[in-house]
């Protein structure tokens, strides 16, 4: 087992806020790691320090065993670090198809190659196999606009795995889906992960998603790490129920 | 081109060929003015329309593209080598405008990028070791193309033309590479691009230096075809016109500057019947359309091409290619 993601001793404070307070933990090849906790609880403020949209205060982060602390998202994203977003973010003027060639275009060859290279950057194919995987293939010429919410989060998810990431960061997949759409979700991410061997960490509120999804689950409140074992474990340990359902 | 139908690029592709012949030189001036100032908007489209980064400096690009020009030729260049210099140094100074667009957006950035047009003509206002400041430079040669002159105005229409043929082929040439979907991307959500891979900082001063050497060229452009050009020609007066081209012709959209750049040029002097009047209606004209269409006359094109669907019609259609044997 190697360690795809190490984080070490992290902290980020805004001002006299202390929103992540010296997390450590360890992702590991195959793994899909849940991250549960009560709102405002440094969740996304942790996400956004491995991802390299925030600089930590203290604490580094590592890549595959390279230093990856203060890089920038986009060079992040080219060592093969990929995420989703809590609040939709697809292109909406872009085709659900150039979405696709979007999210994988900048891994193809130099900026200058691209300009003189093929419009679709030879990315067609993969877009329309991962149009088909996340089944939305009925979609493939429509706007991503126009599409519903559950639809939009399937195109988001699947923009991030367009680049074949080593590393999948899921920022609330299933907020605001409803359940039809959440069961097509879940079971998509699940073949995916059995099929590429890819890594996922997810930041999630509902729990079920969540216990159905994840090998492991790290829970935390207040910027700390309170609990973290298997989905059934976290789910009877006394510091969770307390943490979720007040003193 | 699919979108606006090749009906509609055959007939101004015959008006742009056929009217030199039918007008009066004036008329032959004003399409040719059409086609420099439309590089010049087909530049900002890029910078503002597709790559989403406001810049009120486009004016100045072209004064720069002008005055390099004037002066080379004056001190005995060639055109050519003058006309391309021009650019290549608006790339640059493009590029190098971009950067506070790196840490400002949106109106701040649109101050930024006004100060800059108001610097650019304070410099050729004062600086008249250089630029011969407000009399401005006269008599700017018309170039010689394989041995033919352009004096004659319809021969320097067509070189216009040609040049923005050319200008216009390789900027949907480079819209249709992964480039133009990056510049989308970066006007759509430049925070998610970035989480996909894509290096926004250097596809923003790209954005700028690409949007700037078109404005450059078509100073290039506007030097010879004027033969006069004084620093108040590319004032913020011009750079707010050719704004005001883009967002009417159709900001984002490829045929926008075209038809934004026929409407600015040719409105003023149709209404000139209107006397004192005809900044008024104009103003007034401007306003209807981006009330009820801020995406444009091309926008406005679109709409009416486009078969209206009922809501329901794809539901019905499959009922009905299920009710239809095979």
């Amino acid at each position: 087992m190697t360690a795809v993601l190490e984080v070490n001793n992290l902290s980020k404070r805004f001002g006299g806020i202390v929103a992540v307070d010296n997390v450590s933990f360890t992702v590991n090849d195959g793994d899909i790691l849940g991250i549960i906790g009560p709102n405002g609880s440094g969740k996304s403020t942790l996400f956004n320090c491995v991802l390299g949209q925030l600089l930590p205060s203290e604490g580094s982060v590592r890549i595959d065993g390279q230093e990856s602390t203060g890089m920038r998202p986009c060079d992040l994203n080219r060592l093969g670090v990929s995420r989703t977003f809590q609040l939709l973010q697809v292109f909406p003027q872009l085709s659900v198809r150039d979405n696709l060639i979007l999210a994988g275009q900048e891994h193809q060859g130099s900026m200058a190659s691209r300009l003189f290279g093929r419009p679709d950057a030879g990315l067609g194919d993969a877009a329309d196999q991962m149009i088909e995987f996340f089944r939305l293939t009925h979609l493939s010429d429509e706007q991503a606009g126009m599409l519903s919410y559950g639809q939009q989060k399937l195109l988001d998810a699947a923009m991030a795995f367009m680049a074949g990431p080593r590393l999948v960061l899921l920022d609330e997949p299933a907020g605001g889906v409803n359940l039809t759409m959440l069961g097509l979700l879940r079971e998509r991410l699940q073949a995916y992960h059995a099929e590429r061997k890819a890594t996922f960490v997810v930041i999630e509120d509902q729990m079920e998603f969540v216990m159905a999804l994840c090998t492991r689950v790290l829970v935390l409140a207040e910027g700390k790490i309170i609990a973290e074992g298997a989905p059934e474990e976290v789910r009877r340990n006394p510091a969770v129920i307390e943490a979720y359902l007040g003193h | 081109m699919k979108r606006f139908g090749p009906l509609s690029v055959a007939v101004a592709a015959a008006a742009a060929i056929g009217l030199p012949f039918l007008l009066k030189p004036f008329g032959v001036y004003l399409i040719s003015m059409w086609a420099v100032l439309t590089i010049a908007a087909i530049g900002l489209n890029l910078t503002l329309g597709y790559a989403g980064q406001v810049s009120m400096a486009q004016g100045a690009f072209v004064g720069i593209g002008a005055y390099t020009v004037a002066l080379l030729t004056a001190a005995g260049w060639p055109f050519f080598p003058a006309f391309i210099l021009g650019g290549a140094l608006c790339f640059v100074i493009g590029w190098l405008l971009g950067y506070p667009a790196l840490r400002v957006q949106h109106h701040y950035l649109a101050f930024v990028t006004l100060a800059f047009n108001t610097l650019v003509f304070l410099v050729l206002r004062n600086e008249e070791w250089l630029t011969r400041g407000s009399y401005g430079i006269a008599g700017t040669d018309r170039p010689s193309l394989f041995g033919l002159s352009t004096d004659n105005a319809r021969v320097f229409y067509f070189l216009c033309l040609a040049i923005l043929i050319l200008l216009s082929a390789a900027t949907w040439w480079m819209l249709r590479s992964p480039w133009g979907r990056a510049f989308v991307a970066l006007r759509e959500n430049p925070i998610r691009a970035l989480s996909l891979g894509l290096d926004t900082r250097r596809y923003t001063l790209m954005a700028f230096a690409l949007g700037s050497t078109l404005g450059g060229l078509a100073g290039g452009l506007y030097a010879p075809l004027v033969q006069f050009i004084e620093p108040g020609s590319f004032s913020l007066n011009l750079s707010f016109n050719l704004l005001l081209m883009v967002i009417v012709g159709g900001s984002g959209r490829f045929f926008g500057p075209f038809v934004g750049a026929l409407i600015a040029v040719l409105l003023p002097e149709w209404m000139r019947v209107a006397e004192g009047y005809y900044l008024i209606i104009y103003a007034m004209l401007v306003m209807v359309l981006m009330v009820f269409c801020p995406s444009g006359v091309i926008g406005l094109f679109e709409k009416a091409m486009k078969p209206k669907k009922p809501p329901a019609a794809p539901a019905a259609a499959a009922i009905k290619a299920e009710a239809t044997p095979q």
